[in-house]
C-alpha cells in the first residue's frame, strides 16, 4: 500500500472487543482497516448476527457520506486494530494521495449503489406478494452461490427468517407472516424458523415481471 | 492500452442487461444511455459528453449494464478494461476523486428514494434502537461494550427519553466489568424484556430497583410465575399504567410465597401509589414496611419517597427529617438516593 505514515493523525488503534461504532450510532467517519480484523454484527432480536469480518485494506462505515444517518451495524475490533479515520470534509485529502484507495472507495459506492437500485425496485412493486417475491430474486441474484455442493435446479434455499425478509420489502413482519403462509400454502416456498426455500426461482421471476411496471 | 472503437450512428455500444467489464470514455461523435426509471417506467435519456465516462459502475461492480448505450452520431469511443481503467486511475486520481463524488450524490439520492419508499421508515428511532443495542451487551454480560453504547447513547440523547435508565445501565456495566470482567458474573439483565425503562417523572421519579439486583436465575430453570409477574408489573409502571401494576403486585403480595418478590413487590407498590398521587396511602404503606422489614435492600429509597411524600403534602420539616435519614445511613456514599436526598434537602433550604 501507499506510504500512510503522512496520515498518522487520522490513525487510531482499538483493543481487542473495542467497540469502533455501534449500530444506530449517528456517524460521520468511516475507517480504512490498515492491520487487524473487524467483525461487522447487528443485532436481530435477540441474536447478534455477523455480517461480515473484515481485514486490511478494507474499507467499512463508508454509509457515513449519507451524513447523519444512522449506522446499520456495529463495527468491533476482533483483535488489535489499526484503522485511518475518515469523514466527508477531510477524506479528499487522503484520496488525492492515495489513488488505490480512492479506487477502493469508489468500488465500494458501485456496489452500495447497485444494491440500494436493488432494493429500490422491490420496494416500487405495488403488490405486496410481488414485494416478497423480488425479494428472494434480489437474495438470489447477490447470493447465488451459496447453494455450492448439489444441484438444486430450479429451488433455492435461504438462510433467512420471516424478519429478514419484512425488512428487505419494507413491509411489517406480522403482514409477510401472512403473506409467506400464503404462498406456503400454495407450495411455492417451503417455511422454517432459520431458512426458506423457494420452490422454483423461475416462478418467481415470471410473477414479479408480470407485476413490474413496464 | 485502451483501444478506439468507431461505432456508426444508431448503433448500440452495449445493451441493458449485458455483461461487460469495459469502461468508455466518448472521444467524439454523440451517445445517449437509455433507461427506464425504476420508480414510472419512463423512458430516460441520459446525452454523455465528450470526454465523459460511461459503463463505469457495471464494469467495476461486474454486474449487467443498466443501460442501453445508443450512438446518436457517429462517434469514438475509447475503451478500457478494468486493469487498464485502474492502471489510468492510479495517475489520473483527480479523475477518480470527480466520480467518488458524483457516485456519492447518486448514493445519497438513491439511498433518500429507499428511505420515502420504506413502509416502516427503519422500523426502530435511532435512539431506542441504541439503547436496545446496549441492553443487548449488557444482557449478554458483554460489559465493555454495553459501557460503550450507554456511553454513547448519553453523549447523543442527554435529555432523551430512556437517559436515566441509560446511566444507571452504564453504571451496572462498568460495576460489573471491574467485579467480574466481560463475559463473567451473573447476568446483570435476568429477563430477556426488560426492556422499558422507567420513564422519567422529572425528579419525582424514585429510582428503580437497580438492575444488579435482579434475581439470579435459580440453577438451569427459567424465571419463576411470581418473577415473571413481577416483572411484567414492572413494565408497566414504566409504561405508567400503575393501576395495573398495583393489581400485579397486589396479588404477589397475596401469594406470600417467594420472600425475594414480595419484598420487591412491597417496595413497587409504595412506588405506584406514590405515581398516582396518594401521598397519604403510600407514606402509610411505606411506614409499614420501615416497621416490619427495616433492613428491606431498598430502604434508602423507601425514606426518600417518603421524604417526597410529605414534601408533595406540604410538610417541609418531615421531608426534611426524612432526606436527612437517607443520608445518616450507612453504605454506598453516591448510591442514587443519597444523591437525590442531597439534592432534595438543598433544595428546601438545607439539612
Amino acid at each position: 500500500m501507499a506510504d500512510l505514515a503522512a496520515f498518522s493523525r487520522f490513525a487510531r488503534t482499538y483493543q481487542a472487543g473495542e467497540i469502533i461504532f455501534s449500530e444506530y450510532e449517528p456517524g460521520d467517519s468511516f475507517y480504512l482497516i490498515q492491520a487487524g480484523r473487524v467483525r461487522i454484527t447487528k443485532i436481530v432480536g435477540d441474536i447478534e448476527k455477523n455480517i461480515d469480518i473484515l481485514s486490511a485494506p478494507e474499507i467499512f462505515g463508508e454509509m457515513a457520506i449519507l451524513e447523519g444517518a444512522p449506522r446499520s451495524a456495529t463495527a468491533i475490533a476482533v483483535e488489535t486494530v489499526k484503522v485511518l479515520e475518515f469523514n466527508r470534509a477531510n477524506f479528499e485529502i487522503l484520496m488525492m494521495g492515495n489513488p488505490q484507495i480512492a479506487l477502493r472507495l469508489l468500488k465500494v459506492f458501485t456496489k452500495r449503489i447497485y444494491d440500494q437500485k436493488r432494493r429500490f425496485m422491490i420496494l416500487t412493486l405495488d403488490d405486496p406478494q410481488a414485494k416478497i417475491a423480488d425479494v428472494f430474486l434480489m437474495l438470489d441474484e447477490t447470493q447465488g452461490a451459496l447453494n455450492q455442493g448439489e444441484e438444486l435446479g430450479d429451488k433455492r434455499d435461504f438462510r433467512v427468517t420471516v424478519d429478514d425478509v419484512a425488512h428487505w420489502a419494507g413491509m411489517n413482519p406480522a403482514e409477510v407472516q401472512t403473506l409467506l403462509s400464503h404462498f406456503s400454502n400454495q407450495r411455492r416456498i417451503e417455511l422454517y424458523s432459520d431458512h426458506i426455500v423457494v420452490k422454483n426461482i423461475n416462478d418467481f421471476i415470471r410473477f414479479v415481471n408480470s407485476k413490474r411496471k413496464k | 492500452m485502451p483501444k478506439v472503437g468507431t461505432y456508426r450512428a444508431n448503433s448500440v455500444i452495449y445493451f441493458q442487461g449485458d455483461l461487460g467489464d469495459k469502461i468508455f470514455v466518448l472521444q467524439r461523435g454523440r451517445v445517449t444511455l437509455n433507461y427506464n426509471d425504476i420508480e414510472t417506467g419512463k423512458l430516460i435519456r441520459e446525452i454523455i459528453q465528450t470526454g465523459e465516462f460511461f459503463g463505469v459502475k457495471s464494469a467495476l461492480g461486474r454486474y449487467p449494464r443498466e443501460e442501453n448505450a445508443v450512438v446518436l452520431e457517429d462517434a469514438n469511443v475509447l475503451a478500457f478494461t478494468v486493469p487498464e481503467f485502474e492502471a489510468f486511475s492510479m495517475s489520473n486520481t483527480r479523475i477518480i476523486i470527480k466520480m467518488l463524488k458524483v457516485f456519492s450524490n447518486q448514493l445519497r439520492h438513491i439511498h433518500k428514494q429507499v428511505e420515502n419508499l420504506m413502509e416502516n421508515p427503519s422500523a426502530v428511532n435511532a435512539e431506542t434502537g441504541l439503547y436496545k443495542t446496549g441492553e443487548y451487551y449488557l444482557r449478554s454480560r458483554m460489559y465493555s461494550q454495553a459501557r460503550y453504547v450507554f456511553g454513547r447513547y448519553l453523549t447523543y440523547y442527554p435529555a432523551g427519553r430512556m437517559a436515566e435508565q441509560a446511566g444507571r445501565y452504564l453504571e451496572t456495566a462498568e460495576a460489573a466489568l471491574a467485579r467480574y470482567g466481560d463475559g463473567k458474573g451473573p447476568a446483570p439483565l435476568a429477563v430477556a424484556q426488560v426492556a422499558s425503562p422507567y420513564v422519567g417523572q422529572e425528579d419525582a421519579a424514585p429510582s428503580a430497583p437497580p438492575p444488579m439486583a435482579a434475581p439470579k436465575p435459580q440453577e438451569g430453570a427459567g424465571l419463576s410465575d411470581v418473577a415473571k409477574d413481577y416483572y411484567n408489573a414492572v413494565s408497566l409502571f414504566s409504561q405508567e399504567k400503575f393501576q395495573e401494576a398495583m393489581k400485579i403486585l397486589k396479588a404477589i403480595l397475596e401469594t406470600g410465597s417467594e420472600s425475594e418478590y414480595v419484598g420487591k413487590a412491597q417496595f413497587d407498590m409504595g412506588r405506584c401509589l406514590f405515581a398516582l398521587g396518594q401521598w397519604d396511602l403510600a407514606i402509610k404503606h411505606f411506614t409499614g414496611i420501615v416497621q416490619s422489614a427495616p433492613k428491606h435492600p431498598d430502604m434508602a429509597d423507601i425514606l426518600y419517597i417518603m421524604g417526597q411524600s410529605w414534601e408533595k403534602k406540604g410538610d417541609k420539616a418531615r421531608a426534611k427529617a426524612f432526606f436527612s435519614k437517607v443520608l445518616s445511613m450507612p453504605g454506598d456514599d453516591d448510591s442514587s438516593a443519597r444523591i437525590k436526598a442531597k439534592k432534595a434537602l438543598g433544595a428546601l433550604g438545607g439539612a
